[in-house]
């Protein structure tokens, strides 16, 4: 990958704290890792999981322990103060002023900069022009959010980081904010987030991060990710007749054979490749005369590579 | 430059919209000043006086009618003396005065015994000279003198009155401008703090200090129109007298206001949340409130104490504010006060720059 393609560039990072009662503790443990330009990056991990330190390293907000961060060729400490001009940061669980309106806001914002979009275009983009002369604390979860995301817009950034940007929303206003963020991403905008849902990771990013304690796990699309489990799909199915479990396990890419824990079905096979064993499977029922009520290919998801890598769930 | 009048501009609304600043910083001293204004605290006490003696007598009735002539003296006639006493001890009356029977023979003296309750300080003072001069005064009308020949003509050398209210407004202009800084410059950037705009801020490329500064620039605006609000009540609703510029005046309480926005970036400096601000706010300027001479001057202190007050902030805002308010001297006259504030905001800056953290800990 040459510089022109590299937006974020993460070299070896460490960042280690005063632990509370003495001692210390790393939060960010040698991490590396690249952005592409144009691409949408997401950190999956636990809270605590150094997912936010390592972002506000990147920003230029935290000194890092060791190691280095670049964004757009900038060194985060050196150039800080021209990377700044070129980025967009929204904070976890970050507030505005509270006796400012929307519009007065953004135009302050804007002057920090050379360079501003006019509040009425930021506003209009995430449907709150009508709110312009609103308080942030009139607003309800979910435009506060979009307010928040869109106020890290104000200069036009190339790179734009996103810490928790659905945290705590409510389904619908979480797909809101999705395609806020499809919206940016379409502009041609570098998009980093951090996230604890594996759902969000999923359909939102094209390369994910899987961080825990402070260390990366793995870095790939969602669906390489996946790819790596040894079983990426299972394959339910419900029948009326008595099969054997042996003969099952002997068709491409199976791995396991046991009673599905789906309501309604009741064979379940762990599969390396859905498209491997599904034609096979199919010859096999025909053959054997097996009727197949129903059946049904379940992708693993991000949570399951999560367990896999970690050995915890993402939500402890 | 653009940057920093949006910056002040967007300053002066946060505090101009925000209720609490306004009640707290505008309305809160207007309301002291007001209440001061409505105690009367130089008319006479009120006295009551029970005068025991034969009524029917010249020297009786010529008593009674000097003490009848000031107003502020109740007047009750008592024929016993211990049944005036009994009052005087249930505090029924305030001050006992006997009338001798009759005029003494020439080249004695006969005494008039004047009883009183010794508990009763500023009555005493008050009633005890103003019955010496009514004797006085019957002494030389008895003695046949119809015109004395010598006279108290008492006149203020500087040609000026002033109360105890003109003496207590500079006192409230500075409690104003102290309190609502090292309090309110608190709370308000520690909740900026807790609220992570301060760190949304450090992640633009302004320079935080302009921040900082623009709160200032408002809060000192804030500061005169606090001063103007507080003087003009006083001046215009309770008739206080203001000798000085009352431009200087408003010049030191900016000063003064400035000193105490560092010490309300230096209490803010580490507080975890804006409860915890108000809470070290609170502890800095209390003592000062009390011990500086906003209520009383500060040689009533002990000797000790008014060696320590003369060392916090708020004292030498305060002396130089009475110097131009009361004694109408100009701001060079108060020199040595000015050398201390500068000192105190040198320190307190150092102080705040010192103590001050942009980022919430870790």
């Amino acid at each position: 990958m040459t510089t022109d393609e590299v937006a974020v560039e993460v070299r070896d990072l460490v960042k280690v704290f005063p632990a509370p009662g003495g001692g210390t503790l790393t939060a960010v443990d040698h991490v590396s890792f690249e952005v592409r330009r144009g691409e949408v990056f997401g950190f999956l991990g636990p809270n605590g999981a150094g997912k936010t330190t390592t972002l506000e390293i990147i920003e230029g907000l935290q000194e890092p322990t060791a190691g280095a961060t670049r964004v757009l060729g900038l060194d985060s400490v050196r150039d800080r103060a021209e990377m700044k001009q070129r980025i967009g940061v929204q904070l976890q669980a970050g507030a505005y002023f509270d006796h400012l309106t929307l519009e007065e806001i953004l135009d302050l914002f804007g002057s920090f900069y050379p360079r501003a979009v006019p509040p009425g275009e930021l506003l209009g983009k995430v449907g709150l022009l009508e709110k312009r002369k609103a308080l942030v604390r009139q607003l309800s979860g979910g435009q506060k959010q979009r307010f928040s995301i869109v106020a890290a817009l104000v200069n036009d950034p190339e790179v734009v980081f996103l810490d928790e940007p659905t945290t705590g929303l409510d389904p619908q206003a979480r797909r809101n904010v999705w395609e806020l963020i499809r919206l940016i991403h379409a502009e041609g905008k570098t998009v980093v987030l951090t996230t604890h849902y594996m759902e969000e990771a999923q359909v939102l990013c094209d390369r994910v991060a899987i961080i825990d304690v402070g260390r990366i796990r793995a870095v790939d699309t969602p669906l390489g990710l996946i790819h790596t489990l040894p079983t990426a799909y299972r394959i339910l199915f419900a029948t009326d007749r008595e099969v054997d479990p042996e003969e099952l396990r002997s068709l491409p890419g199976v791995k396991e054979v046991g009673p599905a824990d789906a309501g309604g079905f009741d064979v379940e096979l762990a599969v390396e490749r859905a498209q491997v064993t599904l034609p096979a499977f199919l010859e096999w029922a025909q053959t054997r005369g097996v009727s197949i009520d129903d059946v049904q290919v379940i992708p693993a998801t991000l949570e399951d590579v999560f367990l896999a890598l970690t050995g915890h769930s993402l939500r402890e | 430059m653009t940057t920093m009048r949006k910056l002040f501009v967007a300053s002066v609304k946060m505090l101009y919209r925000d209720r609490l600043t306004v009640f707290w910083a505008l309305m809160f001293p207007v309301i002291f000043t007001v209440v001061f204004g409505l105690f009367d605290f130089d008319r006479a006490p009120e006295v009551r006086i029970d005068v025991v003696g034969e009524p029917s007598a010249p020297l009786y009735r010529a008593l009674r009618e000097g003490l009848g002539r000031v107003e502020s003296f109740q007047l009750r006639s008592a024929d016993d003396l211990e049944a005036a006493r009994g009052r005087l001890a249930d505090g029924e009356t305030d001050v006992v005065v006997v009338v001798p029977s009759s005029l003494p023979a020439p080249g004695s003296v006969a005494e008039v015994p004047v009883l009183y309750n010794g508990a009763n300080a500023d009555v005493n003072t008050f009633a005890l000279s103003a019955i010496q001069r009514i004797v006085g005064a019957t002494n030389l009308r008895l003695a046949g003198v119809q015109r004395p020949p010598l006279e108290v003509r008492a006149r203020a050398v500087e040609g000026r009155a002033i109360d105890y209210y003109d003496f207590l407004l500079p006192g409230l202009v500075a409690m104003g401008v102290m309190n609502y800084s090292i309090i309110g410059m608190g709370v308000a950037v520690a909740r900026f703090r807790e609220q992570r705009i301060l760190r949304r801020i450090l992640a633009t490329p302004l320079a935080p200090w302009r921040f900082l500064a623009a709160q200032v620039a408002a809060r000192l605006l804030l500061a005169v129109v606090q001063a103007a609000l507080i003087t003009a009540t006083g001046v215009f609703l309770f008739g206080a007298r203001i000798y000085g510029n009352v431009g200087w005046l408003f010049a030191l309480a900016a000063l003064g206001n400035l000193v105490f926005l560092n010490i309300g970036f230096a209490v803010a400096g580490r507080a975890p949340n804006p409860d915890a601000a108000a809470g070290v706010g609170n502890v800095v300027s209390l003592p000062m409130m009390f011990l500086s001479g906003i209520f009383f001057p500060t040689d009533t202190l002990p000797a000790v104490m008014q060696r320590v007050v003369e060392y916090l902030p708020l004292t030498p805002l305060l002396e130089a504010m009475r110097k131009v308010a009361l004694d109408g001297l100009s701001i060079t006259a108060t020199g040595p006060q000015l050398l201390r504030l500068a000192a105190w905001a040198v320190v307190s800056f150092l102080l705040a720059s010192r103590l001050f953290r942009f980022s919430e800990a870790r």
